[in-house]
């Protein structure tokens, strides 16, 4: 692009560069928007954003969190992982049914458990070259089928060794649970992954321009079998979230519906559907305003019935906003 | 390919076997197996009743499908028909004999509820061409638009039932042999067809999902055709509404629940690339008629309607993988 600066050291870019990329338009969306939001119902009501208020908000927030930073990774890579949350709610259930007998050893089983699931379903994709589209709602019905089996379609209650994981939705730090602090860790852990590893490098290239990183010799399989690994073991972690706050599980209860919430909390975080673009710290701004939506409506006035429609609303006016509409660029 | 004056019958009639190897043969034989298979598990699944009841059954996922169809050609998808179907189911029954109000207008209450379903559509169209979002977000968005509508229409009183005993019993009476909702259901599949094969707006749709820059390039009108499909999905949900409101004879907001996890996997082993650019309306139709045989069958042979999901979705898993296996590259793009 500039023949005069190939002649002398490249002094990395220049911070204005740096600077307007920082404040990109889509990079700071995802917190406005929420700080925007938070406004509205501070100014409204007040009473929703004290301690109780916040510790209900974040507590709801954090299993739609981990399935949407699962669901970034994956979307990052240009694929979508819509079995994602059917991987936690059988998560959930295997947790409940484990938990008496095995303690400790029940939690790692079954994130190992889920993390292979998660890796196979990136085998299939890899090596038989089907959208994922297809191929994780084809799992999504099977992870239902073996949810609803293996729990007898009855809700299990967590008999014993019950307060080796309801600690982490009892103990609070700043009026929030545990479980969204873990949340937040693995945020900063993909964010760190993506921006200093390789591997997470790899992933980004993948989902920017697939054939041009397969012919830059970037090992495609490994990233996907990596992304979708990655996408099981945070449903796993969702699924852990899910039984701290209830103490049960069943295929129907808690964390039943958190599909389209993941999804939704992703792409309102900045994540490209499109592939290439995902900031996984943004992704928490992201699970917060969709899990705050439902409090925004009460406390500007409207009934409950109204959520699903400002719901819809707005999950378009937010991609509206930050989504990228570079020239020439084919949106599907 | 690579001599094009050498032999150029050869390629031809490649292409015109792959056709008929992944086309509609594959799928047809299938259906005839699985008639076979479970009217051997239960003679009751052969009789005239059971046939009836499963024209009754698909009639509703088929009209979804023509819309859901001509948008996948294009490359986009339609998450939103649960949502347009509730709105316009629940609009259509609180506009003609229910329960629940006065506000019966008669015929009108049809132009309505397709009138709902068109304007959601419409924007859905406006919002994917126009501002740029991806239809999947959109589409995601109007499905919640669609289903708040519903419940707000809804509000907190009781479920309305249709009162009117011609409208509640019209979609189960039998003409020529076919229940009516069927007839209805083919009308649509056959409008869809030569719009999809002879017309430009049908033609158009394919040509977007092969290329979007060429057919933009080469001066067609993208976006009014995007706007377009999205439109005809829209009245076709709602149509699919108003029936499935009709068949159950009360309205629901979840009047429509379940029926996306039907129409995507139908449309996708009926050979729909979800890329885009392949496939038809004709073959999604019987993919819909594939699984609800397997679903009647399956239920009538005694399975646990617990693992109804898990056969569609290992179902699908084998279709995509099938149609797929030839076509494998170590360059092919596959997201």
């Amino acid at each position: 692009m500039n023949i005069a600066s190939s002649s002398r050291p490249q002094p990395g870019p220049s911070l204005v560069h740096r600077l307007s990329r920082a404040v990109a338009w889509n990079a700071v969306a995802p917190p406005l928007v929420f700080a925007g939001m938070l406004l509205v119902v501070g100014v409204l009501n007040a009473n929703y954003l004290g301690p109780i208020g916040i510790s209900i908000a974040t507590a709801s927030a954090a299993p739609i969190m981990l399935v949407a930073l699962g669901q970034a990774m994956v979307l990052n890579i240009g694929s979508i992982d819509l079995s994602n949350a059917a991987i936690s709610l059988f998560g959930t259930i295997l947790l409940a049914m484990a938990l008496p007998s095995m303690g400790l050893g029940a939690i790692v089983g079954v994130l190992l458990l889920l993390t292979l699931i998660g890796a196979v379903n990136g085998a299939i994709l890899a090596y038989t070259q089907v959208p994922s589209f297809a191929l994780t709602l084809g799992t999504l019905g099977i992870l239902q089928t073996a949810a609803l089996v293996t729990s007898g379609s009855e809700t299990i209650y967590v008999s014993e060794n019950r307060e080796l994981v309801t600690v982490l939705y009892n103990t609070r730090l700043a009026s929030i649970p545990l479980t969204f602090w873990i949340g937040v860790l693995v945020a900063i852990a993909y964010w760190a992954v993506l921006r200093f590893t390789v591997a997470g490098q790899n992933m980004t290239a993948v989902g920017k321009n697939e054939r041009g990183a397969l012919l830059s010799a970037v090992p495609v399989r490994r990233v996907k079998i990596l992304a979708f690994a990655i996408s099981g073991f945070t449903g796993g972690l969702a699924g852990l979230a899910i039984v701290a706050q209830a103490g049960s599980a069943s295929a129907s209860g808690l964390g039943s519906a958190l599909l389209l919430p993941g999804i939704a909390a992703a792409l309102v975080g900045g994540t490209s559907i499109s592939g290439g673009v995902t900031n996984p710290i943004n992704v928490i701004f992201g699970a917060l305003t969709v899990a705050f939506v439902p409090i925004a409506i009460q406390a500007i006035g409207f009934g409950a019935q109204a959520q699903s429609l400002v719901y819809g609303v707005f999950i378009i006016v937010v991609v509206a906003l930050t989504t990228t509409r570079a020239r020439g660029l084919v949106i599907k | 390919m690579t001599a094009p004056t050498a032999d150029r019958q050869t390629p031809d009639m490649r292409l015109i076997l792959s056709r008929l190897r992944l086309g509609p043969v594959g799928l047809i034989a299938a259906l005839a197996v699985l008639i076979l298979v479970f009217s051997f598990l239960n003679p009751r699944f052969a009789s005239i009743e059971n046939l009836q009841n499963v024209l009754f059954q698909v009639s509703v996922p088929l009209i979804i499908v023509v819309g859901t169809t001509l948008v996948i050609q294009m490359g986009s998808i339609d998450l939103a028909p649960e949502g347009i179907m509730g709105a316009a189911g629940m609009a259509w029954i609180l506009l003609s004999p229910n329960s629940r109000l006065d506000s019966d207008i008669g015929l009108w209450a049809w132009p309505v509820a397709l009138g709902l379903g068109l304007g959601l559509g419409l924007v859905t169209g406006l919002i994917y061409a126009k501002l740029k979002v991806p239809s999947f977000v959109v589409t995601l968005g109007t499905w919640y638009v669609g289903l708040g509508i519903a419940i707000l229409l809804y509000g907190n009183d009781l479920l309305p039932s249709l009162t009117s005993e011609g409208l509640a019993r019209w979609p189960t009476q039998v003409t020529l042999g076919l229940p009516n909702s069927f007839w209805l259901a083919a009308f649509v599949l056959a409008g869809g067809v030569l719009l999809s094969h002879y017309t430009h707006l049908g033609r158009g749709l394919m040509a977007i999902g092969n290329n979007e820059g060429i057919a933009r390039s080469s001066g067609m009108k993208v976006d009014l055709l995007k706007i377009a499909a999205f439109t005809i999905a829209g009245v076709l949900s709602a149509l699919a509404g108003i029936l499935a409101t009709m068949q159950l004879g009360s309205g629901s907001p979840d009047i429509g629940f379940g029926q996306l996890f039907t129409v995507i996997p139908a449309a996708v082993i009926g050979g729909t690339a979800l890329s885009g650019g392949e496939g038809g309306v004709m073959r999604s139709a019987l993919g819909v008629v594939l699984l609800v045989i397997l679903n009647n069958g399956l239920v009538l042979a005694g399975v646990d309607p617990d693992y109804q999901s898990g056969v569609f979705g290992t179902l699908l898993l084998v279709a995509i993988i099938a149609v797929a296996w030839p076509q494998r590259g170590r360059l092919k793009v596959a997201k």
